[in-house]
This record gives structure tokens, sequence and C-alpha cells, in this order.
């Protein structure tokens, strides 16, 4: 008899695996992917490059390096936080494809979850090549951080973005349980729109005035990349560090619980659409 | 067997499909007609015919694909405005994401002094440009990003056999009311950006010159996504490809260096197609550049007219 616990994982450990192999399924289109967000990079570091073509100019707080740093980690953290596959379940509870889902023996949260995993894996495979490379072409001044505090904040920030990022999205993509029609629509406004300005993607949001910051900083979105980022630099004392790692788990607790609640209340006005 | 019957039926009132020239053909040989119709093709305007005649001929043309226009334009608004939410949502999102972007570029320039040499004022003028073009051709040419599917089901050939040109279906066939709804305020937006410049009247004819110019190049990149779709069957990447990289015009070209700003100068057009425009209200423009914008904005749309003509010779019919 096998152990209940390594069959759940072994169960999930092949989602994980079919997942992966899905990704290889359709080359051009993660080819593409890839190719968009290095356009997006060039942009930026071209961008901050001109910003600072002045030798030892230090603007919002930021020297040349420590800028040229944040947009190639730019291309780290996106990769493991904002890559994801969770946004395929509106699709899912629109079409009434979650029909199938709900009669597998198979927790469908975990699910999606050992998705997004493989979907990180690959993606932040892809964006360690692309970082080499664009560092060979670009060789920007490089920040290398080696504060072991910050390091470990740094990783802990990330896993705790990833968890805001996973629920979030799920939250949003119950919206198809009551209007079928508006699952790209809301994807649209909160991951394409919302979370793109206001996770610090395109730009760190310490530019913006002190008011501004202080009200999205009661939001989940800095905590995204901002936060991580401002962490790998050691931009942040320790205090504010713990005070953003509280924030972060507190945002995870309080999105865990809406998700929960979301769903029971989705599931219940679910008409499985088309099946 | 359906369709069969049903491409037999519109045989017989296609005159010219009756015929045993291949599918793609007909359709290239239709659209040059129609390209002669409206001069883009000069060689092919030799004819007997009194030239009031042909003028006469090609406005009637003219109204003749303004009154299709229309009404396809009608058919697709009505559908965005059947789904009022949805719509909401999508004009909140371009909405939002034009106010965050204003600000960024005005707390970035004002708290950097100045970006490449340009005023706060000047780099909003710069991605007002941008939004112009990109605005005014998104409203235009939507119907593109739905082009795959129709390639790939083999729904293609219901468009092929239609009396009028078929990139005219698939290029403006689905006008955008979102895009639409945000025209009006965001050009009011760029006259009064524009008029902060203080140009003289000589600068904002070439503006608007080299405005149309870019609004050619555009046009010339739609229809090369939608050539390529016939190809290689891929279109979503392709015109996302083509939105990221016009985006980089967002900035002036100034900020990037070489080899890349001769790239998005000459070889991906859109320091022509975007900056080019911006620096004319600025009086930053030399006659040299303005014979290149003119140029590149004919020629480019000439060659992609060209590709297209290739791509239909490849299309496969398959599936249907």
């Amino acid at each position: 008899m096998k152990n209940p616990i390594l069959k759940n994982l072994s169960r999930y450990l092949a989602v994980f695996k079919i997942s992966f192999h899905h990704e290889f399924a359709y080359r051009v289109s993660f080819v593409m992917w890839r190719v968009r967000n290095i356009i997006q990079i060039f942009v930026v570091f071209f961008l901050w490059d001109t910003v600072f073509s002045t030798q030892g100019r230090v603007i919002f707080g930021y020297d040349r390096s420590r800028m040229l740093t944040y947009v190639f980690g730019l291309i780290i953290v996106r990769a493991l936080v904002l890559s994801t596959k969770v946004v395929d379940v509106a699709g899912h509870v629109s079409r009434g494809e979650l029909s199938n889902y709900l009669v597998r023996p198979i927790n469908y949260f975990k699910y999606w979850f050992t998705r997004d995993l493989s979907s990180k894996f690959l993606n932040i495979s892809f964006a360690g090549v692309e970082t080499l490379i664009l560092y060979i072409i670009l060789r920007p001044p490089f920040f290398i951080q080696t504060n072991p505090i910050s390091i470990v904040g740094f990783l802990v920030s990330i896993v705790l973005a990833m968890l805001i990022f996973f629920l979030l999205l799920f939250i949003v993509s119950s919206v198809p349980f009551w209007a079928p029609e508006m699952g790209w629509g809301a994807h649209f406004l909160v991951t394409v729109i919302v979370v793109e300005f206001l996770s610090g993607a395109l730009f760190p949001l310490d530019i913006l005035p002190q008011s501004l910051q202080s009200i999205l900083s009661y939001t989940p979105f800095p905590y995204l990349i901002f936060f991580p980022l401002q962490v790998y630099l050691g931009k942040v004392s320790t205090i504010v560090l713990l005070r953003g790692i509280l924030v972060s788990s507190v945002w995870v607790i309080l999105l865990w619980f809406a998700m929960k609640s979301v769903w029971r209340r989705g599931l219940k006005a679910y008409q499985a659409y088309g099946r | 067997m359906k369709l069969v019957s049903r491409l037999s039926n519109i045989r017989s009132w296609v005159p010219e499909v009756g015929s045993q020239k291949k599918m793609g053909e007909i359709i290239v040989s239709g659209y040059r007609k129609l390209l002669v119709t409206f001069a883009v093709l000069p060689g092919k305007l030799k004819t007997d015919k009194p030239i009031t005649e042909i003028l006469i001929n090609s406005y009637k043309r003219v109204g003749y694909y303004i009154g299709i226009w229309y009404m396809m334009s009608k058919n697709s608004f009505l559908m965005v405005l059947a789904q009022k939410k949805v719509l909401f949502i999508f004009l909140l999102g371009k909405v939002l994401r034009f106010i965050f972007f204003m600000i960024f570029l005005f707390f970035l320039v004002k708290g950097a002094g100045r970006l490449s040499n340009y005023t706060v004022n000047q780099a909003i003028f710069f991605f007002l440009t941008f939004m112009v073009i990109d605005t005014t051709s998104q409203f235009f040419f939507r119907e593109v990003y739905r082009f795959r599917p129709l390639v790939v089901s083999g729904d293609f050939d219901l468009v092929l056999t239609k009396p009028i040109g078929a990139l005219f279906r698939v290029l403006m066939g689905g006008a955008d009311v979102i895009d639409l709804i945000t025209i009006p305020p965001l050009y009011a937006i760029t006259i009064y950006f524009g008029s902060l410049l203080a140009p003289n009247t000589f600068q904002i004819y070439l503006y608007i010159a080299m405005l149309m110019s870019g609004l050619l190049i555009a046009t010339a990149f739609h229809i090369i996504v939608l050539s390529l779709g016939i190809i290689t069957l891929e279109v979503d990447h392709t015109i996302m490809i083509y939105r990221d990289v016009t985006s980089m015009a967002r900035f002036p070209v100034d900020i990037y260096k070489q080899p890349l700003r001769g790239v998005l100068t000459y070889l991906l057009p859109i320091g022509i197609m975007i900056t080019l425009p911006a620096k004319a209200i600025m009086g930053l423009v030399t006659p040299f550049g303005i014979f290149v914008s003119i140029s590149f904005g004919v020629l480019t749309l000439y060659v992609a007219v060209k590709f297209w003509h290739v791509a239909l010779q490849k299309y496969t019919s398959a599936s249907s």
C-alpha cells in the first residue's frame, strides 16, 4: 500500500510534468512571449540608461548601477512572479470546462498552483539565459547584493509575491461565474493595466510623490515586483523589510479568505454554460 | 459538400470565379483592379477612356467602399455595444493605462530635469503622438486581431469569394468602438500639449502631413502582419510584437543608442512613423527628414501590398 501523501505528491508531480511539456507543444507562442519580454526590457533599459547618462548622477535615490540592476532584476522577478497559467481559469469557468475538473480526484487550487510552478520554472530558465545574453550585449554596471539578510528577505518576499499574484488572479478569474463574457476584460483591467503599472514592473514606484507611495504601500501591488527588488538592492532598512513582509503576509491571508469565499459563492452560481 | 455547393452558387454571381483560374490568382487580379481604381498602381492606368470617366468611376468605387465600411463598422459597434459591461471595463482599462503613463512620464522627466534634452511637455507630446497613431490605427484595423481563425479554419475562402477586396475586408472589417470613444479626448489633449510648444502654421501642417505618413506606415505594418498570417498561420503574437516594437516610440528614439536607433529609424521605421512627426511640430525636422518620411510612407505601403499579393498565392485553403 503506497503512502497517501506520496501518492498525492506524485499526482501533482505528474501535473507539473504534463504542464511543462504542454508549454513545448506551443513553442512559437512561448518564444514570442519571451521575445516580447525582452523588447519591454530594452525599452526600460534604454530609458534609464539615458536618464543616467551623466556619470555619478543620483536620481530618485538610485545611482546608475542600482537602477540598471533594477531593470535586469525585472527579467528575473517578472519570470518568477508574473508568469502564470491561472489566467486560463476564467476560460474554464465561462466555457463550462470547470465541470471536468470538479469531478476529478484532484484539488483544483493545487492543480493550478502546480501548473503555475511549472510555468515559472520554464520561464525562469529562459530568463536566466536572456539575462546573460543581454548582459553580454549591453554590459551594464551591476549591483551584486552580498548582505545575507537582504538575500533571505528578497527570497521570502518573492515567495509571498508569488502567492499574492496567484490568489489575486484566482479571485479575478471568478468573475465569469456571474458574468461569463467578462473573463478577459477583468484580467485586462487587473493584470495588464493595474498590476503592470502599480507593481513597479514598468518603473520603480519611488519616482512617484511620497503621498502616492504611502497610499500604494497599503495595496498588494507594490509587493509583487517593487518591494522584492528594493530588498535586493538594499534600499530598505531591517524595520521596513520586516514591515513589508508583514504587510505581504497579511495580504496573502486576506486574499486566501477572499478567494475561498468568492469561489464558494461562485460555485453556487455556476451553471456550466456550454456543457 | 455543403460548402462546395455554396461556393458553386457564389460562382454563378461572381463572373470571374467561373473560370479555371486558381482562387488566389483571381483575388490578386481583382484586388489589382481595386488598386487601379484607387490609383495606387499608376502604371496600370493606361487606358483609352477619358480621364473624367476614370475619375467619376474612381469616386463611385470610393463611395462604394465607404458604404461597405460604414455597414461593417456599424455591425461591429452593435456587437460591442450589446455587451455594455465589457465595453466599460475595456474603456476603463484604456483610460487608466493612459493616465498612469502620463503620470509616470511627468514625474520621470520632472525628476530627471530633461529626457535626452527634451522638456516635460515635449516628452509628453512624443507620447501623445504615439497614442494618436496607435489608437487611430487600432480603431481602423482591429479586424486584423481576428484574422487567424479565418485562415486556420479555411473560412477565409468565404471572404475571397465576396465581390469586395479581401484585403479591405480583413484589414478594415471591424472598426473598434472603444477606440472611437477615446479618439476625440485624445486628439483634444494632443492639440492642447501641441499648442504649449508654440508651433507656427507651417509646422502644424507639416505635423499633420507627417502624421498621415506615419499612419501609412502603420497600415503597411498591419498588411504585413496579415500576409505573414497567411504564410505562417501566426497572427496574435506577430501583431503583439508589432505593438511592443512601436511602443518603443512612446519615448523619442533619440534615447536609444546606435545601432538600435538606426534600426528603429530606417529598418523598423517607427522613428519615422512617430518621432519625426512630433519633431516636426517642434521645428526639429530638416527637409531631408520630410522627404524621408513621405517616401517611407508610400514605399512601405507599396511593399506591403506587393507582399500581400505574394502571400495570397500561398494560401492553401486548408481545413475548408
